[in-house]
């Protein structure tokens, strides 16, 4: 059996990889690439707990998530698009209209 | 019993979701008469059915809302807010009447406006709950904010958005209030309420004198910016003057302020740590609005801007009454709100008929209008009269009600305020003599006297005027009652 | 007797007549003048039944309360005081509407001007039944406000408008210092009761009043270092009140322009409904008065200033009804005077003022509708362009002169001879007489001599400037119809005979007010509380030459006035010019227009505190705008925070995570 270190050292590293992309990439696509990694961390961390304490709830709730990220994805990739079009440029260092 | 309090609040609610469905200033013009017509009748039943020898709240209504934070649904009325709710039942409906030829953008939002106003209004004065009370509040200013800032006149941005920002701080300082009486009521008690009776009761029970006269000061200050007494009263003038007519004839409808001295402020002031220094809070800021006023008033140029400060004068009245502490002037304080709901809605029709009809309300490019606009002139003459405090109508009974009482414990703010008495007659007169006698100003063009609903409305409400003035008792018997409950209490505890 | 159960219609009939009137009178024949003229002939007609009943039956004194609201009541009292003041009034008031049928009939609008009156005479008559002060001043101002209308009836002329405001705005000077004496008055008695007053009692009440003098005279007030009875306070509040209302000086200055109204008015107001108020104030507070350290001394010496103050000017004026105004406030100085003699005499001095009151009336009202008819014939009351007046109306020039005859006060001492104004007004001379015999106070018999003489002068000078000669222009005319001249033929009747024949009867009468009656009082014991020392009863004994005085003195006026006027012996043009500095101060009234009108009220209280007022309200705005210009600022600067890149955002959301969790850490370690 792996012991659950293992699993929580695995999901931190890849949590901290997404971080640092959301922090440094200017992409738009990748930034939301980085937040899928994170949340996907999240639910290793989940599954990982789930198995742990024989709780099966942690693996639904993993499955919930997955879902959310599935929509979260969809949506994203729209309004990406629709910005890539209305400002033919998905960086996000120029689109600063969160601003007013 | 069907739950007529909540009727009287709900009705004018979803009538006024009506209203803002219709297409037409016909449909939404009969839905606001319907509307205001309904409670009117459902008031009048009430008032009949009203024991006006009892100091406690009737036609209670409680229900649990949410225990954990000790919030009930609890509606209750007794003699203070009674004649306040006849007060806007009687009014609106002739209001509706009022401007029911008009022509204006959005009708069905103006008249759903007016209807969203009333229920509110009449939602303060029946919540015996603090949550409920503090919604009802908040509510009152959406629609008058709405009101001045899309009728309004060319200032009406400015005029709202100050109204807004000035009355909403003040809330916020009474929800501080609210929440310090809330808090320190559960730590000694252990159980949450929220219920105005309950928590009134428990205020003695403070041990921190300056906790309670904190609570009790900003509970003053929320409900003094909303009187509005000097030096607080700077919203006024530009919200009454740049409202269109109805929306000033709202304001007016609008003794929030006062209800809430009466109901909340005087049965808290003899147990608060420096009661004398609160009393004299209080006389000051009567006394010196109704000399400040009266001031004001003299030196305005447009008649309506007139009339707005002569209502920071006569609300002086209702302050000063408070203070004085005895139940002749406590009652005739709250006679003053009634009687200057009626008065000053008159005044502001008034105004609105001048401005429509001329296109000017400053005073000085008025003159001669009682010839072109006779019934407009015997009304005005009249209303002019009671607002000057004439005896034989209503402002007299008031008037004289505040300053006999409140001389036997403030026999100095009273002479005060005594100064301003020919002061507030040489405006209401310099006005009249301007705008409605003399020459007439050929410029004005041809004007034509006012129409029949115009008539009615204002006629109606000057006889009820003339009658309160003969024969006060039908409202100032409750008022009395309350106002000796609560003069008893402070005996019993030798204030 | 039943009479006394319909008491309550004397005011209300006529009240009705106004609402009557007031929405019918346009659809009937002459504005509806039958309506108010019915209502108060049975008006008058109980008050004169009332009256004789009282004369024979004193005790029968009406007094009914109802409760008004809280502790306050609404009533009717009608003691012989009260009596003869309805009796007079409604009489006058009915002769002059009578006489304003045939006057109003070229007016336009004579529905209003009746319905006015008609609420004019009902609040005058109010007024005098009230059984309480708040009732009192009710209808004190709303009698103010009537005038107010009145005055200003002819509203389209701005000279009209503006007479009517300084009428109101004047006289509420006063009314707030009635105000003043009545609320502290309730307060007073509120303490007296420690403000629990049982039921059935109402303290405003005149007869709980009365009992509760020595209570009042017991408080003291502290007033700028100077201690003062309350009872003096209240007093002269509502000498104050009566000032205004009575033309006093110095709150005089409304009544000569309050000639802008139709002649008629003026007729009310000087003679019936209006300005006699003040005078009955003071009579029917007389008790207090009398209780007052100094009170009534004050009521003496400015009756006795105005009396002579207000004659100067009536000598100088050519407007015919400028003239018969200033009379009327001198004449009104009288009756102050006849009551602040009080001080000597005790309740003796009602009976007198109330008697010079009500002959006053009779041929002041007289003097009005004379004018009125002259000016209704020729158009025009400057006098002069008149003169010779007496050849085309003959009926107006002898009732004229009648109530001149009366208002010079011709007549034998000692005997029942003399026009009516002649025994009030000796009466009263003689008390001021004895008032300088007993305080020693000298000055108010002195001036009122004085005046006496001036009285005389002015209103021959205006008999012969008018009536007398030939006409100095060509102005028409004629005799006045019927409905004018029996009134005035009436009134004359009054005028000339009614002192002679009541005299004695009428001081007794109404003396008794006081004394016997609904209230029993000890004037005695009230003087001494007063501090004044009553001469005693019988022993009014003034030498030969004080009785004869007042007539000498009337005597050589119309001498002088007829050596000028009639003989003109003296070139009038001399004397009259700009550069006569007596005449110019005369004729420019003090120049008390000047100083009340333009500088105190328009410079001092309009532009001054006004003008103030709206610098500390810019000083508010200012405060105001600041703060929420400061809100704004600092909105200002903290929006340089918000870079609107997501990234910038989630740094901080991180580093702020980040921190909380090492935060915490800490915290638990430490604990």
């Amino acid at each position: 059996m792996i012991p659950i270190a293992l699993y929580l050292a695995l999901a931190a590293i890849i949590f901290s990889i997404g971080l640092y992309g959301l922090m440094t990439q200017r992409s738009g696509i990748r930034i939301l690439m980085c937040v899928e990694l994170m949340l996907n961390a999240a639910n290793i961390n989940l599954v990982a707990f789930s198995s742990y304490h024989h709780d099966l709830t942690g693996q639904v709730f993993a499955l919930f998530s997955i879902a959310l990220a599935a929509c979260e994805a969809a949506i994203g990739f729209a309004i990406l698009l629709a910005l890539y079009r209305m400002k033919d440029t998905i960086s996000l260092d120029h689109i600063n209209i969160l601003r007013w | 019993m069907a739950p007529i309090l909540s009727m009287i609040v709900l009705i004018p609610l979803i009538f006024a979701a009506l209203a803002l469905l219709t297409k037409t200033k016909e449909q939404a013009r009969a839905i606001a008469l319907t509307g205001t017509v309904i409670v009117l009748l459902l008031t009048v039943y009430m008032y009949f059915n009203f024991d006006s020898t009892i100091a406690a709240n009737q036609f209670e209504e409680l229900v649990e809302w949410v225990p954990s934070l000790g919030i009930t649904y609890h509606l209750g009325v007794d003699g203070i807010a009674m004649p306040l709710i006849l007060l806007n039942a009687i009014v609106l409906p002739l209001l509706v009447l009022f401007t029911w030829n008009d022509d204006r953008k959005s009708p069905n939002k103006f008249y759903a406006l007016i209807l969203a106003t009333e229920g509110a209004v009449i939602g303060v004065f029946t919540a015996l709950d603090f949550f409920l009370f503090y919604i009802f509040w908040e509510l009152t200013l959406i629609p008058l904010f709405f009101m001045v800032s899309i009728w309004g006149g060319p200032n009406k941005h400015h005029a709202s958005i100050k109204f807004f920002i000035y009355t909403h701080v003040a809330s916020l300082v009474m929800l501080l209030g609210i929440f310090g009486l809330y808090f320190a009521a559960w730590d000694m008690t252990g159980t949450p309420t929220l219920d105005i009776p309950t928590l009134i009761s428990q205020f003695q029970f403070i041990e921190s004198g300056i906790a309670k006269d904190l609570i009790f000061l900003a509970l003053l200050f929320g409900f003094i910016v909303k009187i509005p007494s000097f030096p607080f009263h700077s919203w006024l003038p530009d919200a009454y003057t740049e409202a269109p007519t109805a929306g000033s004839v709202l304001f007016v409808m609008l003794k929030i302020g006062g209800y809430g001295l009466f109901k909340v402020m005087l049965p808290m002031l003899p147990f608060t740590a420096s009661p004398n220094m609160m009393i004299s809070i209080m006389a000051v800021l009567g006394s010196v609005s109704i000399l400040y006023g009266a001031f004001l008033a003299l030196s305005q140029k447009d008649l309506k801007r007139m009339v707005a400060y002569s209502s920071v004068s006569h609300m002086g009245y209702v302050t000063l009454g408070a203070a004085g502490l005895v139940s002749l002037s406590v009652s005739g304080a709250m006679f003053q709100q009634f009687s200057h709901g009626l008065i000053m809605s008159v005044m502001f029709m008034s105004c609105g008929i001048i401005n429509n009809a001329t296109g000017t309300r400053i005073i000085n490019d008025l003159g001669g209008l009682a010839q072109k606009m006779p019934k407009l002139a015997v009304i005005m003459v009249l209303i002019f009269m009671a607002s000057l405090g004439l005896p034989g109508l209503s402002g007299f009974i008031a008037e004289v009600s505040v300053l006999a009482g409140s001389f036997v414990n403030l026999p100095v703010y009273v002479m005060i305020a005594l100064l301003a008495i020919v002061i507030t007659a040489a405006y209401h007169l310099w006005a009249l003599q301007r705008a409605m006698f003399g020459v007439y100003n050929e410029r004005l063009g041809t004007v034509t006297d006012i129409s029949t609903y115009q008539t009615f409305s204002m006629g109606v409400i000057a006889i009820l005027v003339l009658y309160f003035g003969l024969n006060p008792s039908p409202v100032l018997d409750m008022m009395l009652t309350n106002s000796e409950h609560i003069i008893s209490l402070m005996a019993a505890m030798g204030v | 007797m039943a009479v006394e159960n319909y008491a309550f219609l004397i005011p209300l009939l006529p009240a009705l007549a106004f609402v009557l009137t007031f929405f019918l009178g346009k659809k009937l024949p002459k504005g509806g003048a039958i309506i108010p003229i019915v209502a108060i002939t049975i008006s008058f007609v109980i008050s004169l039944l009332i009256t004789l009943n009282l004369l024979a039956n004193p005790e029968e004194v009406i007094n009914q309360s109802y409760s008004w609201f809280a502790i306050l009541n609404i009533g009717i009292l009608v003691d012989p005081l009260a009596a003869v003041m309805l009796t007079m009034v409604s009489l006058v008031s009915l002769l002059i509407h009578i006489y304003s049928v045939g006057y109003m009939s070229h007016d336009k609008s004579p529905s209003r001007y009746f319905a006015e009156t008609a609420l004019f005479t009902a609040s005058m008559l109010g007024l005098v039944l009230s059984d309480n002060i708040l009732q009192l001043f009710v209808c004190w101002e709303l009698v103010g406000v009537c005038s107010y209308l009145l005055i200003g009836f002819w509203y389209e002329k701005p000279s009209a408008a503006t007479a009517a405001k300084k009428a109101f705005l004047t006289t509420r000077v006063g009314d707030v210092m009635f105000l003043a004496g009545i609320i502290i008055l309730f307060s007073d008695l509120f303490k007296i009761f420690n403000g629990t007053i049982p039921d059935g009692i109402y303290i405003l009440r005149f007869d709980e009043i009365f009992a509760h003098i020595p209570d009042i005279a017991a408080m003291n007030a502290n007033i700028f270092g100077m201690e003062v009875s309350h009872i003096t306070l209240i007093t002269l509040l509502f000498f104050g009140g009566a000032i205004g209302k009575s033309g006093q000086f110095p709150l005089h200055v409304w009544l000569p322009d309050a000639m802008e109204g139709p002649t008629t008015v003026s007729a009310l107001i000087h003679a019936a409904t209006m300005v006699t108020a003040g005078v009955y104030l003071v009579a029917r507070t007389f008790p207090m008065f009398i209780a007052a350290p100094d009170s009534l001394m004050v009521v003496a010496y400015v009756g006795a200033f105005t009396a002579i103050f207000a004659a100067t000017m009536g000598i100088v004026m050519n407007d015919l009804k400028r003239v018969l105004a200033y009379s009327t406030i001198s004449q009104l100085g009288y009756m102050m005077l006849g009551l602040g003699v009080g001080a000597a005499i005790g309740a003796e001095a009602v009976g007198i003022s109330l008697f010079h009151l009500i002959n006053h009336a009779f041929f002041k009202a007289l003097l009005f509708l004379c004018a009125g008819s002259v000016i209704h014939a020729v158009g025009t009351h400057d006098m002069r362009q008149l003169g010779g007046v007496a050849k085309v109306m003959p009926i107006t020039a002898a009732t004229m002169v009648a109530a001149s005859l009366a208002l010079a006060g011709i007549g034998i001492p000692g005997t029942s001879i003399g026009t009516s104004g002649f025994f009030s007004k000796d009466a009263i001379i003689e008390n001021a007489y004895l008032f300088g015999d007993t305080t020693g106070a000298w000055i108010p018999y002195a001036l009122s001599i004085v005046a006496a003489l001036l009285t005389s002068l002015y209103i021959f000078r205006l008999l012969f400037m008018t009536f007398y000669g030939k006409p100095r222009t060509d102005y028409g005319g004629h005799e006045s119809p019927g409905s004018m001249t029996v009134p005035l033929s009436i009134l004359a009747l009054f005028a000339l005979f009614f002192g002679g024949l009541t005299s004695k009867t009428f001081n007794t009468f109404v003396s008794e007010t006081f004394v016997n009656n609904f209230v029993n009082l000890n004037i005695h014991e009230l003087a001494s509380i007063g501090g004044y020392h009553l001469a005693s009863h019988g022993g009014h004994h003034e030498p030969m030459l004080i009785l004869w005085m007042p007539l000498i003195v009337a005597l050589v006026g119309f001498l002088i006035a007829f050596l000028i006027y009639g003989l003109k012996i003296v070139n009038m043009d001399s004397l009259v010019s700009r550069n006569n500095p007596i005449y110019k101060l005369l004729y420019n009234r003090y120049y008390q227009n000047a100083i009340f009108t333009d500088f105190f009220s328009v410079k001092v209280i309009y532009e001054g505190f006004a003008f103030a007022g709206r610098a500390i309200e810019r000083g508010f705005d200012w405060i105001v705008n600041w703060l929420s210009n400061l809100t704004l600022e600092a909105g200002e600067s903290l929006r340089q925070f918000q870079t609107g890149v997501v990234q910038n955002y989630a740094t901080v959301v991180i580093t702020g995570v980040s921190l909380l969790v090492i935060l915490i850490k800490v915290v638990m370690e430490v604990i």
